[in-house]
C-alpha cells in the first residue's frame, strides 16, 4: 500500500530507526512499511496516526 | 533478522534465543546421555522406551519456544517474517522427504532416518528467512 511515510519521516528529520523507536517495532518494519511492500495492521497504522498527528487516510493512500 | 545469533534485539528475542540455547544444550546432553545408558544398560522395554525418548523431548521445547516468540513477539512485522519462513521450512521440509521416501521406495537410495527431518527443517528455515527478509526489503 502506497504511504506517505518517507515524507513524514524526512519532514521530522527522523531516521528509519528513530521512527521504529518511537513506533517500538524494528527498522526493518518501518522500512517494510514505507516501501509498500508490508501493510500495517490497523492498530499499527493508528499509532503510526497519532504520532504523526494525522488521520490514517492522510498516511496510506487507498490504491482502489 | 537478528534474533538467532543476537545479544542485540528485543527482550522478546533474547528470551527467544536463550530458550533455544537452553533446549539444545539439554538436547546434546540427552543425546550423549541416553547413548551411554543404553551402552551400559542394555536397556530393554518400558525403561528403553522412557529413555529413547529424553532426546526428543527439548527439540519439542524448541518448538514450544517457537511458539512462546510468535505469541510474546509484538513486531507484527517480525512475526510475518517468522511465520511465512516456517511455512516455507515445513513446504520444503515435506516436499524433500517426501520425494526422497519415493527414492527409497523405487530407486533403492540410502535410508533416511526420521531424526533428520527436524534438522532438515531448521536447515530450510534458516535458508527461508532471509529470503523472506529480502522480499520486504
Amino acid at each position: 500500500m502506497k504511504n506517505r511515510l518517507k515524507v513524514l519521516r524526512a519532514e521530522r528529520d527522523w531516521s528509519q530507526a528513530d521512527l521504529a523507536l518511537r513506533l517500538e517495532v524494528s527498522r526493518q518494519s518501518v522500512n517494510a512499511i514505507e516501501t509498500g511492500k508490508f501493510d500495517p495492521s490497523l492498530p499499527l497504522a493508528f499509532k503510526l496516526a497519532r504520532l504523526f498527528g494525522l488521520r490514517i487516510e492522510e498516511i496510506f493512500e487507498d490504491s482502489d | 533478522m537478528k534474533i538467532f545469533f543476537c545479544s542485540t534485539g528485543s527482550a522478546v528475542q533474547r528470551r527467544f534465543v536463550k530458550r533455544i540455547w537452553l533446549a539444545t544444550f539439554i538436547n546434546v546432553f540427552f543425546c550423549v546421555a541416553t547413548a551411554v545408558a543404553f551402552r551400559l544398560w542394555h536397556l530393554r522395554g518400558l525403561p528403553a522406551y522412557c529413555i529413547a525418548v529424553l532426546p526428543a523431548l527439548p527439540t519439542m521445547g524448541v518448538l514450544l519456544a517457537l511458539g512462546i516468540y510468535l505469541r510474546e513477539e509484538t513486531d507484527e512485522f517480525q512475526r510475518r517474517v517468522l511465520v511465512e519462513s516456517m511455512l516455507s521450512g515445513i513446504g520444503f521440509t515435506l516436499a524433500l522427504t517426501t520425494t526422497w521416501g519415493y527414492l527409497e521406495d523405487f530407486a533403492r537410495v540410502p535410508h533416511l532416518h526420521l531424526i533428520w527431518i527436524y534438522v532438515i527443517f531448521w536447515v530450510f528455515l534458516g535458508i527461508s528467512i532471509p529470503v523472506v527478509m529480502a522480499r520486504y526489503r
